[in-house]
């Protein structure tokens, strides 16, 4: 238990040996205790599955722990329902904030609870304590401005708005930085700072360690649904948590850098435009090589062209002008099946829409990329026992957990599901592969696996496109990196020239170096003074 | 995260469709017993109305009553499984397709064409009668599917109107062009002999074609499991998205899937013609295909499952007739009983989605539990 908090510091919430055992069997939470302070940041640490989501469901009365209970200054509570939690004081705000994109931070942040004077909305007062509520706590909105115009930083403080306005004391974050780049974040965590200055307490999870050590007080570590490790977060170092979180010292990845300047390029695109129908350009004029054996990263804030660039590639989307090569081969414009077929293999961002058929079988996604040619169909007829040992073979090869090649593809983790989009996709021995996300949502040690994998394909000689929102990665990982802002590349540095927050001036448009490509022989985009200095 | 993370996919558990018509029977016989003075009498005439009665009695040795009535049901669950089936295999690709109506009709006037004809001995007609269905039902198939693919046009609201534009071709053909001068009503001459389907069962219309269904519902069952296309057809129907990503073609599965319908609406459509009228009727009544959509609905398009339901479905009509004959219930309770039955099937999440010994148990335990940990 908490042995390392402070007795003058007054216990708000907490929790005593909580267990939560779902309906299919699985135990989420085994005997959770923690104890969050009054006015502090509390961070809630470990891996996807680790249990840290169905604490904050029971906080938040989304589920109801299966034995041990939840107290609330000093009394023992049931949430039987979000709105109780409410009552009590207890706001959440989710990842993906679903906001109207039409309507103002103001009407936003009162829906559901609304002013009103007789049966109409009361505007003028929605708009005032939206406001008051703001500069309290030094969030920095315009209530009047339509939330359709907001960056996503901005969309968050109006979900934290949104809590605050609802009378929360306690504020559950999930996730508050996966969406944002570098210089929101730190943004937010000013603004979580002032909060707590402010007397608000907020419960924070995260799997990103820096963020532990920076914005936090004190964190909980969960493992396999029991905690693990419990301390004030300044007196952790890096490496300390990380056991705590796996259970074992990740060696960190070292990955040996491809200079691939003066090869041939085995992938180049030229001059790529998309043009979508309401006369909005998603890319414009991008150009770049890839090299055989070498990853190129792409960085960039979420929605500034990465996905139109990847959909180009995989065949799915027509580009407006310009043309891809594939080792000297024209392969833009020709779908999808037609490029898989030269060669080019992709792992879509989204997972569960794109990447897998949740309903299907672990063996029907495998085969999904090759099923139309020997050895796993001829003259239209499958042969299924055929996929059926590939697949098993697959998950043995890959470490995956799964019941059998027949269980739905739905019933695997996140983390799991990945790794058989990857090996699907890896079995088509692609020269080409286009990785967006790879390890979004994935636990750390998946990640790992799933990151080993990628240089593994590159050192066969494949050419990688990494798109990723984890500079982390990005940074680790490639060899040249180009940053995309509004669909067009503005900066090219080499790997290990630059770092997190030179990229974020160039992802959120502070700074851009015109008419700058990614190709093998395009100069690399020169290092500003104040940032190198 | 917090998100709702409950599987997208709940898997039917065997015993769900049972238990959904236990339920709906239930209320069907509460209904019952408010309208009926005799509920029970009314109750037993819907559930075994429309069994045979066999009977043994000393002077004329065993007996068999009601035979037509049985056949009746069998006729029509062999109708509805084919209409089933040619329903179910465009909803496995989410293909909300309705055509199997106007796909019956012109597949049943195709193999009448062909067997009115083409003279000669059953081997030659029976299987010429036979192609020309399937190539009509799978070419108007073509068509809903080839307007969704090309212009993007709604499947259901062009099945409906292909559905109205057949049955009008049929009977402009029937009347200007295969018209018998001597029936005295509207309709085709009789088929010859050679074209008919031979009977299995005397006194009704149970023909050969019995002997058939297993194999057109496995092969409707091979053709989704064992098949680059029916593979093509669940993953479009399951994550289309997905089928785009990884290269299949698509449009061209939207397509098929209708078309491949088709084929198996042209087995009823052979059944009509060729083994139960005999010939064809201008006022052959449409809307059977929307049975086989309820059949299909039962099934939960899965192929093994729709002659069960099939059968299902016509023994109750038959059933429905005998309680409106031999007691005081309207046929209407019993269609409210029907839709009951679907309602029940339908709405899956009234009913728990495991029910695992372990989660009985725990399910009995719980308040114990609670109980003790709270001292």
């Amino acid at each position: 238990m908490s042995a390392a908090s402070t007795p003058a510091v007054e216990t708000l919430l907490e929790l005593r040996n909580v267990s939560k055992r779902y309906a299919n069997g699985t135990l989420a939470n085994d005997r959770v205790s923690l104890a969050v302070a009054r006015g502090e940041i509390h961070a809630i640490v470990g891996e996807n599955g680790a249990g840290k989501s169905t604490v904050m469901k029971m906080l938040y009365g989304l589920e109801q722990p299966s034995s041990g209970e939840i107290v609330l200054e000093g009394r023992a509570v049931a949430f039987r329902h979000p709105r109780d939690a409410i009552a009590a004081g207890i706001g959440l705000v989710p990842q993906h904030i679903e906001l109207v994109p039409s309507f103002t931070v103001a009407d936003n942040v009162v829906l559901g609870s609304e002013p009103r004077s007789g049966p109409w909305l009361d505007r003028p007062r929605a708009a005032a304590d939206v406001r008051a509520t703001a500069e309290r706590f030094g969030l920095d909105v315009d209530p009047h401005a339509p939330v359709r115009d907001l960056s996503i930083g901005e969309q968050q403080r109006v979900g934290i708005l949104k809590a605050l306005h609802r009378g929360a004391r306690i504020l559950l974050l999930d996730e508050p930085s996966a969406v944002l780049p570098p210089q929101q974040v730190q943004a937010l965590f000013s603004a979580l700072r002032q909060m707590a200055a402010a007397g608000l307490t907020v419960v924070l999870i995260t799997h990103k360690l820096a963020e532990v050590r920076e914005v936090s007080d004190r964190f909980t570590v969960l493992r396999g649904g029991q905690v693990t490790g419990c301390c004030p977060s300044r007196s952790a170092s890096e490496s300390e948590i990380t056991e705590m979180i796996v259970g074992r010292a990740v060696a960190p990845l070292r990955v040996q850098r491809v200079q691939a300047r003066t090869a041939q390029p085995l992938v180049s695109a030229r001059g790529l435009s998309v043009l979508r129908d309401d006369g909005r350009m998603p890319l414009q004029s991008v150009s770049f090589d890839i090299a055989a054996g070498e990853i190129l990263g792409i960085a960039g804030v979420e929605g500034n062209g990465q996905a139109p660039l990847a959909g180009v590639l995989a065949g799915l989307e027509t580009p407006a002008q310009g043309a891809v090569r594939l080792a000297g081969q024209w392969v833009s414009e020709l779908g999808p099946r037609a490029a898989r077929s030269a060669g080019i293999a992709s792992i879509p961002e989204d997972r569960l829409r794109d990447g897998v058929a949740l309903g299907m079988s672990v063996a029907d996604n495998v085969m999904a990329n090759r099923y139309h040619r020997p050895p796993f169909s001829r003259f239209g007829w499958l042969f299924a026992r055929r996929a059926h040992s590939e697949a098993r073979h697959m998950l043995h090869e890959h470490g995956v957990v799964a019941r059998s090649a027949d269980a739905p593809i739905g019933s695997l983790s996140g983390g799991n599901m990945q790794k058989v989009v990857l090996a699907r996709e890896i079995a088509a021995a692609p020269r080409l592969l286009v990785a967006s996300q790879p390890t979004r949502g994935v636990d750390i040690g998946a990640a790992q696996a799933l990151r080993q994998r990628l240089v593994a394909l590159r050192d066969q000689g494949a050419a990688v496109l990494l798109v990723s929102s984890d500079l982390d990665e990005l940074l680790a990982l490639s060899d040249r990196i180009a940053v995309l802002f509004q669909g067009r590349i503005v900066a090219h540095f080499a790997a290990g020239t630059v770092g997190a927050r030179e990229l974020g001036l160039y992802m959120t448009g502070l700074r851009e170096q015109a008419g700058a490509a990614a190709t093998l022989y395009t100069p690399f985009t020169p290092h500003s003074e104040e940032v190198s200095a | 995260m917090i998100q709702d993370t409950a599987s997208p996919t709940v898997t039917p558990q065997p015993w769900q469709l049972p238990a959904a018509i236990a339920a709906a029977l239930l209320v069907g016989f509460g209904i019952t017993a408010l309208v009926s003075a005799e509920p029970w009498r009314a109750w037993l005439a819907l559930l075994t109305g429309a069994l045979p009665d066999i009977r043994f009695s000393s002077t004329e040795g065993w007996q068999v009553h009601r035979l037509v009535r049985f056949g009746s049901v069998i006729e029509e669950a062999i109708t509805l499984t084919f209409l089933g089936l040619a329903i179910a295999i465009p909803f496995r690709a989410r293909q909300f397709s309705l055509g199997a109506d106007g796909q019956m009709f012109l597949s049943a006037l195709a193999a009448a064409a062909v067997s009115l004809t083409i003279g000669g001995p059953w081997y030659a007609v029976l299987p010429a009668a036979f192609a020309a269905a399937v190539l009509t039902g799978f070419t108007w198939g073509l068509v809903p599917g080839w307007l969704k693919a090309r212009y993007g046009a709604n499947e259901i609201v062009t099945t409906l109107m292909l559905n109205l534009i057949a049955v009008q071709l049929y009977r402009l053909v029937i009347t200007q062009w295969m018209n018998d001068p001597n029936a005295g009503f509207l309709t085709t001459p009789v088929l010859p002999a050679a074209a008919l389907l031979p009977n299995l069962l005397p006194r009704t219309n149970v023909s050969a074609m019995l002997l058939l269904v297993p194999f057109v519902v496995a092969g409707a069952g091979l053709l989704l499991t064992r098949t680059t296309v029916g593979y093509e057809i669940r993953t479009v129907g399951q994550a289309p998205a997905f089928a785009r990503q990884v290269g299949m073609p698509v449009e061209r599965t939207v397509i098929l899937s209708m078309a491949l319908g088709g084929i198996f609406a042209a087995f009823a459509g052979v059944h009509v013609s060729n083994a139960l009228l005999k010939r064809l009727p201008v006022d052959l009544t449409p809307g059977m295909a929307f049975e086989g959509l309820v059949v299909a609905l039962l099934a939960r398009n899965e192929p093994r499952a729709i002659p069960m339901a099939a059968f299902l479905y016509a023994y109750l009509r038959a059933g429905a007739q005998a309680m409106e004959r031999t007691s005081d219930v309207s046929r209407e309770v019993v269609l409210v009983i029907q839709a009951f039955i679907i309602l029940f099937v339908v709405s899956e999440r009234l009913l728990p989605a495991t029910l695992s010994p372990a989660r009985l148990l725990q399910w009995v335990r719980a308040p114990r539990t609670r109980a003790q940990e709270a001292r």
